[in-house]
């Protein structure tokens, strides 16, 4: 009795080994299902399938039907009724930093970015741009286009959500895009 | 003070766990918050480097197609392999459907597969007669980032004839 009284009161810290136990087999667990990779996705349709749609009434403003060709040389921009032309030759709108684009580094995404965002001053109430990319161009080049094409991250404007919070958000350009067939 | 240490040496105190608890605690509270219940997965490898984008939309689930450099997937199940051509411009060599598998654009193995997991999922709303489960042709397509656009071309052909026709590019958040 006396030994069991003494025993008692040297031992006053908490034992924690259970909780060790629980915590030891959380964090395997844990480590398994976090994920720290953040996945995002781009949405795009395709260009619909099957009969027409009925006719609608003719919009006052025809629309720009905006199309942004990518090739070895760099970007074109056109619409259905111009080419824009480039700044000093006859070449793409959007030429690359070198001739013949050897790598990704080499396409002008800023300089697309900041001609578009001229565009949507513009035209403020087109959202849809046409990519139309050629055969050999790569998927990731097709993806960093499609970024430059959807906002502009040098500039800021309003924006209300639907729950009714304004707040900053980067200046959007075309949020919906479509890739076309192209060229070959 | 002799006294006092013999005394701690001596007793039935076992290991000072404390600070093992508190490093346990602070991973513990790590994980969870990174703990993730994303609908999809990415495995990545050598043969598939999802690329990296501005975008911020969240992804939902959808049937899901994964092309590598060398072979494409649809939800996890291997369909078909690729074979390699050169490029025209390059004259690298590129991933690409070999010739016998496709006719003009359709890849037909691919186009089969889709087309069976297209009426799946119809039927499965049919019965169920849920909204959130109604067929809208969404896939979500999981290209490595090196494949050139001739390659995607078919693919994104073959799961329109298959009645997919809303897109959505899976890539790895960040840049921008």
């Amino acid at each position: 009795m006396a030994i069991k009284k003494k025993r008692a009161a040297d031992s006053q810290e908490l034992d924690l080994i259970p909780i060790m136990n629980m915590v030891t087999i959380l964090i395997p667990f844990l480590l398994m299902a976090s994920s720290f990779v953040n996945l995002a996705v781009i949405d795009s349709t395709l260009p619909a399938i099957g009969a027409p749609t009925e006719a609608q009434d003719e919009p006052d403003t025809p629309p720009l039907n905006l199309k942004v060709l990518v090739t070895s040389e760099g970007f074109t921009i056109a619409t259905d009724v111009a080419v824009l032309p480039s700044a000093g030759s006859d070449g793409p709108t959007v030429p690359c930093r070198q001739s013949g684009c050897p790598g990704i580094e080499s396409y002008d995404f800023e300089a697309l970015t900041t001609l578009l965002s001229t565009i949507k001053d513009e035209y403020s109430h087109e959202e849809n741009v046409i990519l139309v990319p050629e055969s050999h161009i790569r998927y990731d080049i097709i993806i960093m286009t499609m970024d430059a094409t959807r906002e502009d991250a040098t500039q800021k404007e309003q924006y209300t959500d639907p729950n009714g919070v304004s707040s900053m958000r980067d200046k959007e350009l075309f949020p919906y895009v479509v890739i076309a067939g192209g060229g070959q | 003070m002799a006294r006092k240490s013999t005394r701690r040496n001596g007793g039935n105190e076992g290991l000072n766990i404390t600070s093992m608890m508190d490093i346990m605690t602070i991973i513990l509270i790590f994980l969870l918050k990174s703990y993730s219940t994303e609908d999809i997965s990415v495995t990545p490898s050598a043969d598939l480097v999802v690329p990296i984008s501005s975008a911020e939309k969240a992804p939902k689930l959808a049937v899901q197609v994964v092309v590598s450099k060398s072979q494409i997937l649809v939800d996890g199940v291997a369909v078909m392999s690729l074979g390699t051509a050169t490029d025209p411009v390059s004259g690298a060599e590129v991933p690409s459907i070999p010739a016998d598998e496709k006719q003009g654009q359709m890849i037909q193995k691919l186009y089969e597969k889709l087309l069976t997991k297209a009426e799946t999922a119809k039927t499965q709303a049919q019965r169920t007669q849920r909204e959130d489960l109604e067929f809208k042709g969404e896939i979500l397509l999981q290209c490595d980032s090196t494949l050139p656009f001739s390659l995607i071309r078919e693919v994104m052909y073959t799961a329109g004839q298959a009645q997919f026709s809303n897109f959505r590019f899976v890539v790895i958040k960040g840049g921008g």
